[in-house]
């Protein structure tokens, strides 16, 4: 029995002593920073409680601008992108569901392959995609007379988010429909046959059969795709780099540029902790949101 | 039956546009990749009228700025080694917790779910800053080691085992083999399915990842091949497309030859997950 314990915790350990270097340290670390006055440079400068929790909330600093603006940016990325990405994929897995078994695999295939590349790539091919002057998408608009102009894609407002939107969707809607791929094959076929026979049409079906089968999938993407929305940086840092002004700044591109260009470790930190809090709430959220619909079920 | 047909007929033919419009941004950046500068910022069609390879002849010349092959030999190195490393870690671990008395077990788990709630970001820029302190920015280190807290692949092996009969495992014992070789015989070959899931997935999410190693590396030589390409988007002087679709078609080749590859697998990782 002894021995079997300690080939336990022999096999824990490497994983452990990981987890604690690269995970718990840093993150009691941050926690720690978020109360210190602190810098890159000089490093830590002593305790100063919650007073960059404060600046940053509450006071008129530049912290509490940049810290609003990257929630107000981030949460309007959220809306645009939420919406097409839950409702988007549902209907591109209920369209791969009813088409015939031999050509699934394939459109599933195409559906999913963007969902593979670097947001890097995904950047790279919409810059030159959309981009106003010179961009394929103005070029071809142009050409067909469709507009007498070219259109700002990546250079003004609203238009900046319509790109930023349309290259997210197409980069990560393939990850929600296999997850609503999966739930569908969940549902037993003999109900759309016998609802079907009824006189059921696909709509009946929707709301009383397919809903309430993949529901908890639902809620689950819903909320891994808001907090996916919520973490946004690449497609933002690379194709606008957060102009035009700083509209399309996120959060995260707040605190990066709080800690590496304003050199304030602590008030970067305090910013980390709150987006991390919204974030938590949110997969909290969802616990109970699926948590309760089965037991009232 | 008539209108069956019809209605199967027309919902191809919607699958066909959905998926046209899913290929284009690639067919575009194939087929401008192989376009002149001259073409390419006038250009109309998909399709190039003069077929150049001047692009990539560009990309692969001009080392100082785009070291290409550099690029994709770090990347290989920090896929494969951060790979490798969360496996056997994960491994490890989930046999252990899945069937061996670890003292704290409970606690663990709980750890687990709680790590896995948490967004990543919380934990970056302290890490950043204790790579700093130790030296080690623009190594591989930082872009290999956080590997090895694979939270998530140890919670789906984990599970994967606690539904899995364990007299195989037993009767392994009984007949006198140690726990290796009960580790290495019975039960890697039957968590495969999930193991080789789970090696794709962070291949490819180390293959792409961008946040953490932009922090992490600055000097180019270092850079893998996301972070240069990254570095190449954002360069004021990189404003021919042709070029800069050469070097994006060369980053995601490998990583869509893999997942091309591992389709299968990554597919039945969605399964795997077991959300209901």
């Amino acid at each position: 029995m002894k021995k079997k314990t300690t080939t336990a915790v022999l096999f824990v350990l490497p994983f452990i002593l990981f987890f604690m270097m690269f995970w718990l340290i840093p993150f009691v670390y941050g926690i720690v920073m978020s109360v210190s006055k602190y810098s890159l440079v000089k490093g830590n400068q002593g305790f100063v409680g919650l007073e960059n929790y404060i600046k940053v909330l509450f006071s008129s600093s530049m912290y509490n601008k940049s810290f609003w603006l990257g929630m107000k940016n981030t949460v309007i990325f959220v809306i645009l992108t939420t919406p097409f990405l839950v409702l988007g994929s549902l209907a591109l897995a209920l369209l791969l569901d009813r088409l015939p078994d031999r050509v699934k695999g394939i459109f599933r295939t195409i559906y999913f392959a963007s969902y593979a590349v670097s947001v890097t790539a995904v950047a790279a091919v919409f810059v030159w995609l959309m981009k106003g002057n010179g961009g394929y998408l103005n070029n071809l608009m142009l050409n067909l007379g469709i507009i007498d102009k070219a259109v700002p894609w990546m250079e003004q407002q609203p238009f900046v988010w319509v790109s930023l939107t349309v290259a997210t969707i197409w980069w990560t809607i393939g990850y929600n429909m296999m997850l609503f791929v999966n739930a569908l094959n969940e549902i037993d076929t003999q109900l759309y046959e016998a609802s079907a026979i009824d006189g059921a049409n696909f709509w009946t079906q929707l709301k009383y059969i397919i809903f309430p089968g993949i529901k908890n999938v639902f809620w689950f993407v819903l909320m891994t795709t808001i907090i996916a929305s919520f973490n946004v940086y690449g497609q933002t840092r690379l194709m606008t780099q957060g102009g035009p002004g700083e509209t399309t700044k996120p959060m995260i591109m707040m605190i990066t540029s709080t800690i590496m260009d304003r050199n304030d470790l602590g008030v970067g930190s305090a910013m980390t902790i709150l987006m991390g809090i919204v974030i938590v709430l949110c997969s909290v959220g969802q616990y109970y949101l699926t948590k309760e619909k089965e037991e009232l079920r | 039956m008539r209108t069956k047909q019809v209605s199967k007929i027309f919902l191809i033919i919607i699958a066909c546009i959905v998926a046209y419009i899913f290929l284009l941004p690639l067919m575009f950046m194939v087929f401008t990749s192989f376009k002149g500068i001259a073409e390419s910022v006038t250009s109309t069609t998909l399709l190039p009228k003069n077929w150049t390879m001047e692009n990539y002849r560009e990309l692969f010349m001009n080392t100082s700025t785009s070291p290409v092959m550099r690029w994709l030999a770090n990347t290989a190195v920090v896929t494969c080694a951060g790979t490798a490393l969360r496996i056997v870690t994960s491994v490890l671990a989930a046999y252990a917790l899945a069937r061996l008395p670890v003292p704290g077990k409970r606690f663990i788990l709980v750890a687990l779910i709680w790590a896995m709630a948490i967004p990543e970001i919380v934990t970056f820029f302290p890490l950043f800053y204790i790579f700093k302190q130790v030296g080690g920015l623009n190594t591989f280190w930082p872009l290999i080691l956080p590997s090895g807290s694979g939270v998530m692949c140890i919670y789906l092996i984990y599970n994967f085992l606690l539904a899995f009969p364990k007299e195989l495992e037993e009767a392994g014992f009984v007949e006198g083999a140690n726990v290796f070789q009960v580790l290495w015989h019975i039960v890697v070959p039957s968590v495969k399915p999930v193991i080789v899931t789970q090696a794709f997935i962070t291949f490819l999410g180390l293959y792409n990842s961008y946040l953490w190693p932009s922090l992490v590396i600055s000097r180019n030589e270092n850079r893998t091949i996301t972070l240069g390409i990254a570095a190449l988007v954002l360069g004021e002087n990189y404003t021919n497309p042709g070029l800069m679709m050469a070097s994006t078609v060369v980053s995601v080749l490998p990583v869509m030859l893999i997942f091309m590859f591992a389709n299968k697998y990554i597919v039945r990782g969605f399964t795997q997950s077991g959300i209901k």
